[in-house]
């Protein structure tokens, strides 16, 4: 739970302001203080993982939880930066833990080696955000229904070769602030200028407007029905991505693992499967993901874990910090096109 | 067939061809971990700077213990620790370096910038046209964010468009009537110049009586105003005495003085003979001075008049009692104006003892990271404030603006990093039609998107960069123009060249300018006209090593504005349209020399270093993106608003070009 007076009275220290001068000049003091006091679970530390805990300890959170239960394999020391060559055999967070807490000493780093699956429903709560990646999508919904019962902020996201996707689901009354202009009107006594005469707008004359937004579940946003006429509608208007993503997620339950480049063509056809099916069931016509799709969804692309990890990391930093417009509730990244693309979807 | 994520030609390509990053900083070092990740094997990065502590909240390579190294080293070290096999050179320098030759640039399949200046960026530009290699150009500022494909002949360069130059302030407003705080900041840094650091011709602070505004009355007139000034004030016959004898004093000497200023003795030479006494200091610029321009009435008919600081008064002042604060960081106090004379006294006897160690004809140069330069400047730009009836700033806010901070995250730099790989990809498999600009908005625009790709636009075939025969035309004042301004200010600081040589196109091909150390010192003091030049007389100027020659055509015009020295025809981006809601302060803006000054922070980020002018209107989201476009895609275009159909065609302009039919979408 964000307790806002607890995280509002941290004293900042000189070395602290030091650090963080060129982000606190951007999202203020205010800010920096709740990440300081915020406490974030991360799961899966594979491409995008390592994105986003790179980014939320360099944002200088409280603490940070790795939790990974698989083992570092040949191919995942390129897959990703934190894990140092020679690691394999050893738990992905524990080999990832030395060099994401060297990013940043003030934040409590640590590793978890267990199954996220195990985990009692009590261990999602001591965290203000859950952040999943590369969790299974009934998973991902069970995750999501115990944290918003208790206002933990959750986020999912996955990289699918050039394609990506976040969501957040920050429940159904999150508040946060945002920095507007202030026009100043002309007054009796100091001004900003001797030119009293004219109202001018100051640029540090800013004001601090409250705000609310409100996200639904994620069981909610995945299960539309896409038959009816409405959701028919708006079909012009959706990105494809959405039901590429739950091609890929349905080809991550049936098979345990998502697509590898070493079994291209094998899965590649069982993609395309997915794919007739997952179209069909909901009365959309199978070119809405065109067939080469299959050439530009495996492994996780390393510049797309940035982007990804970028914006989902960002995203983390604004709903713990309070602070500008979170995106609601999806963000889907196009890799080839380098569209980036933030719609909401949700059952009314 | 696939090896990871790519098909096999393209992953071969990858690991075989060789690449140059330019800049090891924040986009930097993300680009760097990409590009290994992406199974880039031959990468080459320069960087000419050391690691700083602000630096570790983003360059996430860099950790404390190497604050002070070279970043572009310790780049190369950081990235060997997670993929050894990497073949990676650093360079600890400067792109600028004729070392770093065309054929140094024919090396790399394609260069990737990642700089926050314009200059390098300008230089880099051409480097890339005259190799004929694909370059990648990017920046971020904030939460926003672009990225670029520049290649000869297919797309625009980084010079087609002309880029918003940063604004000066007339020598007026910083030396008579300021009105907003940055005045006062340039103000101070001039300050700082003249007492400790280079002297600068154009950087006075004293009053300028040769200001327009000014009335043209004699001195006579201005004497007896400021008499009957004392006499309704109520004070004591020897402050009376004291003041008087001053202006009048000040009075002579700017009667007697051609340019206006009211000083015979440089600043230094005039702070040196008092022993760098910081109480009379104090009292010349804030009292004294002050008093000098109160008798130029005419410039407080419709303004506040200023008010003057008596250092002795200053002291009988309390010290502001400032909340204690647990609150705010320990800069983003604002102290009262006896603190801030305090503050000027400790800075100015600290930059003294300096000043006096580095020895006979030392200079300071300023830096925001020298906390008694930045004490100054804080302290004297507050005064200054405080005398100007402007409300003071704390040094958090004067540091932004004066040391030209531009606030940065790790997160957009990741972003841009990765859009950068994608389009070196591109590039790669051969797919540059495939290219394209994406801007990054800090929130969705109409069409949702945050990611806005944008097709390339042709070069400008009147580019003075990348036509096929470059040509511009300057206008400026032959009889005064000097050699050395016509090269410094003029070719390399408009033009972007590193080393000019220039031969005057007179048929005997008078050479005015050699790049060569020394051969042509002795035109520098000149004026143009010496040499036979005057109107319509034309240059041929070339930098051999940007393999540039660009041939301008000069016009002599003797009614520039004031400040101005030259002005170049056809290309005016200063005219470029302010946005919507967009104070004038949010504009880049500089003092001169290299340096800018800038107002507030936070999400309106106004830039200068990072060369991504940026504008954040608040009120709707993505306006700030298209901004964000005008430095690195030129100035403002015109719309290409596909969707405002008259509905909200307030609204912010766009960039955004459909790029194929699915991006057309109806509006409701």
């Amino acid at each position: 739970m964000l307790d806002t007076v607890e995280k509002e009275d941290t004293v900042i220290s000189e070395e602290e302001a030091a650090q963080y001068d060129r982000q606190i000049r951007l999202w203020g003091l205010d800010a920096q203080k709740r990440l300081r006091g915020s406490h974030v679970l991360l799961v899966g530390l594979r491409g995008l993982g390592a994105e986003v805990a790179k980014n939320l300890i360099l944002a200088g959170v409280k603490g940070l939880t790795l939790l990974d239960h698989e083992e570092v394999t040949e191919e995942s020391c390129r897959a990703q930066f934190l894990i140092p060559v020679g690691s394999e055999g050893q738990n992905r967070a524990q080999a990832s833990l030395e060099r994401a807490q060297y990013l940043n000493p003030m934040v409590d780093v640590k590793a978890d080696t267990e199954p996220v699956e195990s985990k009692p429903d009590e261990f999602f709560l001591q965290f203000d955000a859950v952040c999943l990646t590369g969790c299974p999508r009934d998973l991902m919904i069970r995750i999501d229904q115990i944290c918003s019962q208790k206002n933990v902020k959750v986020f999912c996201g996955d990289v699918f070769g050039y394609h990506g996707y976040m969501f957040s689901n920050l429940g159904p009354e999150h508040h946060y602030v945002e920095e507007k202009l202030k026009a100043v009107k002309p007054s009796e006594g100091t001004s900003d200028g001797p030119d009293t005469k004219k109202p001018k707008v100051d640029p540090s004359e800013t004001t601090m407007v409250k705000k609310t937004a409100s996200f639904c579940s994620l069981k909610e946003a995945l299960e539309i029905d896409w038959t009816s006429e409405k959701a028919k509608a708006s079909l012009k208007r959706t990105p494809a991505d959405y039901f590429l993503l739950q091609v890929l997620l349905k080809f991550r339950t049936d098979k345990g693992r998502d697509p590898q480049p070493s079994s291209f063509a094998d899965d590649s056809t069982i993609l395309r499967q997915i794919r007739d099916d997952v179209l069909e069931a909901q009365g959309l016509a199978s070119d809405l993901i065109p067939d080469e799709f299959v050439s530009y969804c495996f492994s996780e692309m390393a510049p797309v874990c940035a982007v990804v990890g970028g914006v989902l990391g960002q995203e983390i930093v604004k709903a713990l910090s309070q602070r500008d417009a979170p995106h609601r509730n999806f963000f889907f990244f196009d890799g080839l096109k380098g569209s980036g693309v933030v719609d909401y979807f949700a059952t009314k | 067939m696939l090896v990871g994520s790519l098909r096999k030609e393209l992953a071969d390509s990858v690991s075989s061809c060789r690449v140059l990053v330019v800049g090891a900083g924040g986009i930097g070092c993300e680009l760097l971990k990409n590009l290994v990740l992406t199974g880039f094997k031959n990468i080459e990065v320069i960087d000419l700077d050391t690691i700083d502590v602000s630096n570790l909240n983003r360059q996430f390579l860099f950790q404390k213990k190497h604050v002070g190294k070279s970043k572009a080293q310790v780049a190369k070290e950081s990235v060997l620790q997670f993929c050894p096999e990497a073949n990676i050179t650093a360079y600890h320098d400067s792109i600028m370096n004729p070392d770093y030759n065309v054929e140094f640039f024919k090396n790399f399949m394609l260069v990737m910038n990642a700089l926050d200046n314009r200059a390098a960026r300008n230089h880099v530009n051409r480097m890339c046209l005259a190799a004929n290699i694909p370059l990648i150009e990017s920046g971020t500022a904030g939460y926003l964010g672009q990225v670029t494909v520049i290649k000869k002949g297919l797309t625009e360069c980084y010079e087609c468009q002309p880029k918003p130059t940063q604004k000066t302030f007339p020598g007026c407003t910083i030396r008579n009537t300021p009105s907003e705080p940055i005045h006062c900041i340039v103000w101070a840094k001039y300050l700082y110049n003249q007492l400790f650091g280079e002297e600068d011709a154009d950087q006075e602070v004293s009053p300028d009586t040769a200001d327009p505004e000014a009335s043209c009355e004699s001195i006579i007139c201005s004497v007896c105003r400021w008499l009957f000034y004392l006499c309704s004030q109520s004070m004591g016959s020897n402050d009376f005495d004291k003041r008087l004898r001053a202006i009048l004093t000040a009075a002579r000497a700017g009667a007697s003085n051609q340019d206006g200023d009211i000083k015979r003795v440089s600043t230094k030479d005039w702070a040196r003979s008092t022993g760098y006494d910081p109480v009379k200091i104090f009292n010349k610029l804030f009292k004294d001075d002050i008093m000098y321009l109160l008798t130029m009435d005419k410039l407080w008919k419709k303004r506040k008049a200023p008010q003057p600081l008596d250092w002795a008064v200053v002291q009988e002042m309390a010290y502001i009692q400032e909340e204690v604060s647990g609150q705010g960081l320990r800069d983003q106090q604002v102290l009262g104006v006896k603190g801030y004379a305090q503050l000027f006294c400790n800075s100015v006897e600290t930059l003294r003892s300096q000043l006096a160690e580095k020895g006979e004809g030392a200079q300071l140069v300023w830096d925001k990271d020298d906390p008694p330069a930045m004490d100054f400047v804080t302290a004297a730009a507050n005064l200054r404030m405080h005398v100007f009836s402007m409300n003071m700033k704390s040094r958090f806010d004067v540091k932004s603006m004066a040391g030209n901070i531009i606030p940065a995250i790790a997160t957009t730099n990741a972003v841009i990093a990765g859009l950068i790989v994608l389009e070196a990809l591109k590039i790669l498999s051969g797919d540059l039609e495939q290219c394209r600009t994406v801007f990054l908005n800090k929130q969705p625009n109409p069409r949702k998107k945050l990611l806005v790709p944008c097709a390339l636009d042709p070069p400008n075939t009147n580019c003075y960069v990348c036509a096929s025969k470059p040509e511009v035309t300057v206008k400026l004042n032959v009889h005064k123009t000097l050699v050395q301004s016509l090269q410094d200010k003029i070719l390399k600081e408009k033009f972007g060249m590193v080393a000019p040589d220039v031969q005057i196109e007179d048929g005997k091909g008078t050479i005015l300018i050699s790049s060569e150390e020394g051969e042509t010192d002795a035109n520098n003091s000149k004026c143009l006209s010496e040499f036979g030049i005057r109107n319509g007389s034309r240059l041929q100027v070339d930098d051999f090593l940007q393999d540039y020659t660009l041939l301008v055509n000069l016009l002599h015009c003797e009614d520039l504005e004031k400040d101005v020295e030259f002005e170049v025809v056809g290309d005016a981006p200063d005219k470029a349209p302010p946005a919507p809601n967009v104070p004038e302060e949010d504009k880049n803006i500089a003092n001169g020399n290299q340096d800018s000054a800038l107002p507030s922070t936070s999400s309106k980020v106004p830039i200068e270093k990072d060369d991504v002018l940026i504008v954040d209107s608040d009120e709707e989201p993505s306006s700030s993106t298209m901004e964000a476009a005008v430095e690195m895609g030129g100035v403002k275009r015109k719309l290409e608003d596909v969707e405002t159909g008259g509905a909200g065609s307030k609204r912010k302009r766009l960039f955004e070009l459909p790029i194929n039919d699915d991006d057309i979408i109806a509006l409701d």
